[in-house]
Parts: C-alpha cells; sequence; structure tokens
C-alpha cells in the first residue's frame, strides 16, 4: 500500500473501540483475570472517577515485572505499569501510529479523546490488517531495535 | 452479562484462600469474573445470587457494598476461608 494512502487511513478506522480500563489499585491477578475474559494482552490505567489515562498495563508486564520477580499476584498495578503510556488521536493517521510504534519499540497505543479519556487501542496487528506493508515496516524496525536494546514497555 | 467494560470498585478487598489458592477481589468485575472464570462450584445458591447482584451493581442498579457482601456469602458457601477487615 503507498504512503499516501496510509496517510488517509485513521487510527478509528482500524482501532479497537470496546475499550476495558482498570484503576491502579487493582491487582495483578485481577488485571489478568479481565485480560482472559476480553481476549487482550494490554489494558489501559485510568484514573478512578476521573477517567484520564494514566498509562498501560501489558501480560507481559505481569510476568516480568511481578512473577518472574516473585511478587505477589496481589501487586498493585501502579507498581509494575507504564506510566504514561504513549498515545494517539482518533484522527491521527495510521502512518503517524506507526512511526509511534517504531520509534518507542512498541505495539500497541492508547488512543485518547480530547480530554485524555481512552477511546480505543490501537494494535500493530490493527495497522498490519490495513496496511501490510506498513505493519512490516514497524516489526522489522522493533525486531532490530529488539536485538540492540531492551524494549521501553511490554511488547507481547 | 453485564457492561464489563465499567467496574464499580469495593472500599475493603476480600481475601479468599483456599489450599494453595489466595483470590485477591476488590472491585464488582471483578467478582464476577471470580464467579464466573475460576469458581471452585459450578451451581451454588449463593453463587447464582452473587452473580446477579454484581451484574446490577455494574450496570448501576445497585450499590458495591451489595456484591461484596453476596461475594462473601458465595466464598462461603464455596469453602473459601474469608478474610476481610469490615466482614459482610
Amino acid at each position: 500500500m503507498a504512503a499516501h494512502e496510509d496517510r488517509s487511513i485513521r487510527v478509528r478506522d482500524v482501532m479497537s473501540k470496546q475499550v476495558f480500563t482498570v484503576s491502579p489499585s487493582d491487582t495483578a491477578q485481577s488485571v489478568a483475570r479481565l485480560m482472559e475474559e476480553a481476549g487482550v494482552g494490554a489494558l489501559p490505567v485510568e484514573a478512578p472517577g476521573v477517567g484520564t489515562i494514566l498509562g498501560i498495563v501489558t501480560d507481559r508486564d505481569i510476568l516480568t515485572s511481578v512473577v518472574a520477580q516473585g511478587l505477589s499476584t496481589s501487586t498493585a498495578v501502579f507498581e509494575f505499569m507504564t506510566v504514561s503510556a504513549e498515545s494517539c488521536e482518533e484522527d491521527d493517521s495510521i502512518l503517524l501510529a506507526a512511526q509511534k510504534m517504531h520509534d518507542y519499540k512498541i505495539r500497541r497505543l492508547v488512543v485518547v479523546d480530547e480530554k485524555k479519556r481512552a477511546a480505543g487501542i490501537v494494535s500493530l496487528s490493527d495497522i498490519t490488517r490495513a496496511s501490510p506493508e506498513l505493519g512490516g515496516l514497524v516489526l522489522g524496525g522493533i525486531s532490530r531495535q529488539a536485538s540492540q536494546s531492551p524494549p521501553l514497555e511490554g511488547v507481547s | 452479562m453485564p457492561t464489563l467494560t465499567q467496574d464499580r470498585l469495593w472500599s475493603e478487598a476480600v481475601i479468599l484462600e483456599a489450599p494453595s489458592r489466595v483470590l485477591r477481589v476488590q472491585s464488582t468485575r471483578d467478582a464476577f469474573l471470580c464467579l464466573k472464570n475460576h469458581w471452585p462450584l459450578a451451581e451454588g445458591e449463593a453463587k447464582s445470587e452473587a452473580l446477579a447482584v454484581c451484574d446490577r451493581v455494574i450496570e448501576g442498579a445497585d450499590e458495591p457494598d451489595a456484591a461484596r457482601a453476596a461475594f462473601i456469602k458465595a466464598a462461603e458457601e464455596a469453602q473459601f476461608r474469608v478474610n476481610s477487615w469490615t466482614g459482610s
């Protein structure tokens, strides 16, 4: 797919709109139960009662920061979440979202609205479905960078 | 099935202990998921009631403490040892 077509496809066209969010005081085990039920590997963390997105937590975070460290599964999300995770907006092009994924070596972005509330999640596989060429470029870039340095956040 | 994109937090967590398992639950959505997917009893009167109460609470038709109280009763039915500061 040509780059100008990638610029015309908006994030809102490809993102998952059903957003399950968790609170910073939720535990690793409750997040894992929600991930299982929702069939997702990443959940935005929001401020309870406010809705502002504070960060993101991934299944990889649970494995590497809780299980592998020997911490209790009651460990609270705020202790292992990625704070201020990279985000994008619904009107952004998938090209811009892909560029962020490439630059930050991540495979998911929280999509926020004008009030910084979660509007959805866009994953590299969402982008790949819309533009296999663009998705392949990002994946290739992430893989090359991953072999040189550790990722900034869960990339599962 | 309630809308699980929403949750209602409890004022105090409930900790359920069984041989080789500890479940820590502090919200209505998580209680619903425990009852639905991780419960030792396939059927039970208190379990059914707790699922119904969680459903109502998540939809905003009842208070979170109602779900917490129903969840504790279901846990006792399932022979969990229940630990909570405030009880049911």
